[in-house]
């Protein structure tokens, strides 16, 4: 019978250290976001993707917080939300996504978000979406899938009025500080159309009108903006595969066109490129999407208009533009 | 057609594919069948968690991902042994264990790291059509090694499969026949998991030897069908993912299933 | 001094802070023939676990064949058939040849692979136990009594010089048992074979063992069956009447 309660005391001081331990852990988990700030609160802003993220900091200066719902190093297509997420998003006064295609949780969390001052923003408000289709100009059939191609962002022109639809949202939640968010807009549209500038006056010299991505298929409005052939290895999400022809296809293509440029994305493991680049001895080049940035280039302070910046460059060589 | 076919296999990623995915088939189908007797089918998947914690535990510490995952997860393959011995588990709660432990240790690490530069889940996805030479020479080294101990200890493996106890009666260490058997795993899952993904990994420890098991009428029969069957699936998977344009892998271990239906309707209509 | 093929002295194991063998004394020299007997629980299988290593005991000493069996080498020399009832999967995918040679992996050094003579060895074991005609079998496919015949033939293989036998008559035909006990005579009267072997069956290995070991935790009796019969202590232990049962069933059986 001692034996008995030797074994339930036992028993008992285990759970309790366990209670403990576990108490000690939940604790020192908490606490870390959930100070209020001193004097006049900052507008506390969620954003899904980088340059949303990018755009608000230029909007917003340093009369908010912004943060990135994406962890840096992430790839978005296959982001689900985890109940801290949808925590973060309730408490913010203000929530900005790219639009119901590149993030169709977000319908899923509106009925479960029960916050009366969160104001939402869906920055795909009053842009033209295109169909996933790559231009059937030389190919026996187009590899459409009747898929809606959510990378907006990545034409300059819907980049602008992105800052609009955030510029509305912003000031919705701030009145009083509308001229200052207003100007800031203004000067960062006034960059954006710089870099499109730039990229028009690249384009119009360049020996070749097609690149080849050995990654998801995310440029087409970027192609489209600039009149260029875009051929993506498959599309999705950068975890997708291609199929064996589809390979062939793209190597054929490089041939065809006497390509010697392959681009991959950012982000993942660079393996579709890879074996293009070693079968055809194409030069690998980097094209960033721009969905998320690796914790590398967070640190660096790295922007939307400096990632463009290098896609432009990398484009340049790719095309042989002057 | 035969130009068609001609000009398929002209293509470096296509020869690749087909060479070291038919290693790793033997190697994986070949393991699979000791495994599944053992009640381990699944520590293929599990060992493959295990792996993507052990890169995260590489990306964390800035080294190469692979040379620090191979000594974590074969270290884990003998601690799953060890669970089973001491703690007193089947192998499949062992093998839960390690499972949940690897990736709650990669996104754990990812979070604490405040994100990696690569995204370390896509390390789960290898793509059978991107593997270069030196995984082929790796794929076949590692079949070799894998050939050498079965036929050394080919009686043993087989006395521990069958009976524990018994084999122990006769003498044979069944700590190291069993030590030798997880870890052989651990490093064909490491390596085949860069090369081929999880998917792929998993479906060929299990499903060739199940098929072989259907059909067999001797142990050696049993190996020899569970190969025969995994280097099958992978060649024409590989043929007719490009004929009818589709993804390799996830056809290589739909054509598995297959070649298991039809074993299973062959056993019971015998 | 010839080495006892077996011994025990003060051997004692526990489970868990649980008593399962206390004070276990006993030799068994060559040619020996012991049936070890005992209700459920007596310890039975923990002794024989004891006695080949798999566990090591709490106190006291066992010998095999004069060694601690954690040094011991010379496994070809026992033969070992295990409690059916935590044996082996039953859909095995090995033939009965397959099995039956699994018995010679004591014998060989690396790369251990089977010669002429053991497949001569093997032959000869399987028709021993009268399984030739079921060889290419897979075992799974057999009846108990076959499955069995093909798990002696394993332990025999081998030409052990002791066997050890977990209940190796349940599930298994008359006709069968039979011809095993037979064998098991020949085995021990002719080539000096050491055995013991677990049962249930008191009566009959009355009939064949030459010593009895009733174990229930401890050693209750040690000694020839007729001493068992006739000793006043084993009236008071078992009862009259239980102990007139055990000893004239097998007299029954014989008429």
């Amino acid at each position: 019978m001692i034996k008995d309660i030797l074994k339930s005391r036992n028993l008992l001081s285990y759970l309790l250290v366990l209670a403990l331990f576990l108490t000690m852990i939940s604790m020192t988990g908490c606490g870390k976001k959930d100070h209020p700030t001193t004097g006049q609160k900052k507008l506390n802003i969620v954003t899904t993707l980088f340059p949303l993220y990018d755009f608000t900091r230029n909007i917003v200066g340093d009369n908010a917080q912004v943060t990135l719902l994406l962890p840096p190093g992430m790839e978005p297509h296959s982001f689900e939300p985890k109940p801290g997420d949808m925590l973060r998003i309730n408490n913010a006064d203000l929530f900005i996504y790219t639009g119901k295609f590149m993030e169709p949780w977000v319908e899923g969390i509106l009925k479960g978000l029960d916050s009366k001052k969160l104001v939402i923003v869906d920055t795909s408000r009053g842009i033209t979406l295109n169909e996933e289709k790559e231009d059937e100009k030389d190919q026996d059939h187009a590899h459409g899938h009747g898929k809606t191609d959510p990378h907006i962002w990545l034409d300059l022109s819907n980049a602008q009025k992105i800052v609009d639809n955030i510029l509305e949202g912003v000031i919705q939640k701030d009145v009083a500080n509308r001229d200052y968010y207003s100007k800031n807009a203004e000067t960062y549209k006034v960059n954006l159309n710089g870099m499109d500038a730039k990229y028009r006056e690249t384009f119009s010299t360049c020996k070749r009108r097609i690149f080849i991505h050995g990654g998801h298929f995310a440029f087409n409005y970027l192609a489209k903006r600039y009149n260029l052939q875009y051929i993506a290895a498959y599309h999705g999400s950068p975890d997708a595969e291609p199929t064996p022809k589809r390979l062939i296809e793209l190597k054929n293509m490089l041939k065809q066109y006497d390509i010697k440029y392959i681009y991959y994305e950012e982000l993942i493991l660079p393996r579709v490129s890879e074996v293009i680049s070693r079968e055809t001895g194409a030069t690998m080049l980097k094209l960033h999407g721009a969905h998320n940035v690796s914790k590398e280039d967070m640190d660096k302070g790295i922007t939307f208009l400096s990632l463009m910046e290098e896609n432009l460059k990398n484009l340049k060589v790719g095309l042989e533009c002057q | 057609m035969i130009m068609d076919i001609l000009d398929f296999l002209s293509h470096g990623f296509v020869q690749k594919a087909l060479i070291a995915g038919s290693f790793i088939a033997v190697l994986c189908s070949t393991l699979g069948v000791f495994l599944v007797l053992r009640r381990l089918s699944l520590i293929g998947d599990g060992l493959a968690h295990v792996t993507f914690g052990s890169i995260a535990v590489g990306l964390f510490f800035k080294s190469s991902p692979v040379y620090v995952a191979v000594p974590i997860v074969m270290l884990s393959s003998l601690g799953i042994l060890k669970l089973v011995e001491k703690a007193r588990l089947y192998g499949d709660a062992a093998i839960g264990i390690a499972s949940s432990l690897g990736i709650a240790a990669g996104v754990l690490l990812a979070s604490v790291a405040g994100g990696f530069n690569v995204d370390l889940f896509s390390y789960l996805f290898g793509n059978i059509l991107s593997i270069s030479i030196e995984e082929v020479i790796a794929s076949i080294v590692l079949s070799i090694i894998l050939i050498t101990v079965i036929f050394l200890f080919y009686q043993e493996l087989l006395s521990v499969t069958f009976d524990e106890e018994s084999a122990k009666a006769s003498g044979v260490n069944t700590k190291k026949i069993n030590s030798i058997l997880v870890l052989l795993t651990a490093l064909t899952v490491v390596l085949a998991m860069k090369m081929v993904g999880i998917m792929l990994v998993s479906a060929l420890l299990i499903i060739p030897s199940v098929t072989a098991l259907q059909m067999a009428r001797s142990f050696k029969s049993t190996m020899f069908i569970a190969a025969i069957t995994g280097v099958l699936s992978v060649l024409l998977g590989i043929c007719i993912s490009f004929a009818a344009d589709l993804p390799t892998g996830a056809t290589i271990v739909l054509l598995n299933i297959l070649f298991f239906i039809a074993a299973f309707i062959y056993k019971t209509l015998r | 001094m010839s080495v006892e093929v077996v011994s025990a002295d003060g051997l004692a194991f526990q489970y868990n802070a649980v008593d399962v063998l206390t004070d276990i004394s006993f030799d068994l020299s060559e040619g020996g023939y012991i049936g070890l007997v005992g209700p459920n629980g007596s310890g039975k299988t923990t002794l024989i676990k004891l006695l080949l290593g798999f566990y090591k005991p709490t106190n006291g000493i066992v010998k095999l064949f004069g060694f601690d069996p954690a040094d011991f080498q010379d496994w070809h020399k026992i033969g070992y058939l295990p409690q059916k009832i935590v044996s082996f999967n039953p859909n095995f995918p090995a033939t009965v040849k397959e099995i039956v040679a699994l018995g010679l992996v004591s014998r060989k050094k690396l790369p251990k692979r089977p010669g002429r003579a053991d497949k001569l060895a093997v032959g000869h074991a399987m028709e021993l136990m009268d399984i030739m005609d079921i060889k290419n079998e897979l075992i799974g496919e057999l009846s108990g009594g076959q499955q069995q015949r093909a798990l002696i033939a394993k332990a025999i293989v081998s030409e052990p010089e002791l066997l050890i036998l977990d209940e190796p008559t349940t599930a298994v035909d008359p006709e069968t048992r039979e011809k095993f006990f037979s064998l098991l005579k020949e085995l021990n009267g002719q080539k000096r074979v050491t055995i013991i072997i677990i049962t249930h069956d008191t009566g009959t290995i009355g009939k064949y063992a030459s010593k009895l070991l009733y174990l229930d935790k401890k050693i209750i009796f040690y000694g020839s069956f007729e001493a068992f019969c006739v000793s006043s202590e084993m009236s008071d232990y078992f009862g009259e009447y239980s102990q007139h049962l055990i000893c004239h069933r097998h007299d029954t059986a014989n008429n």
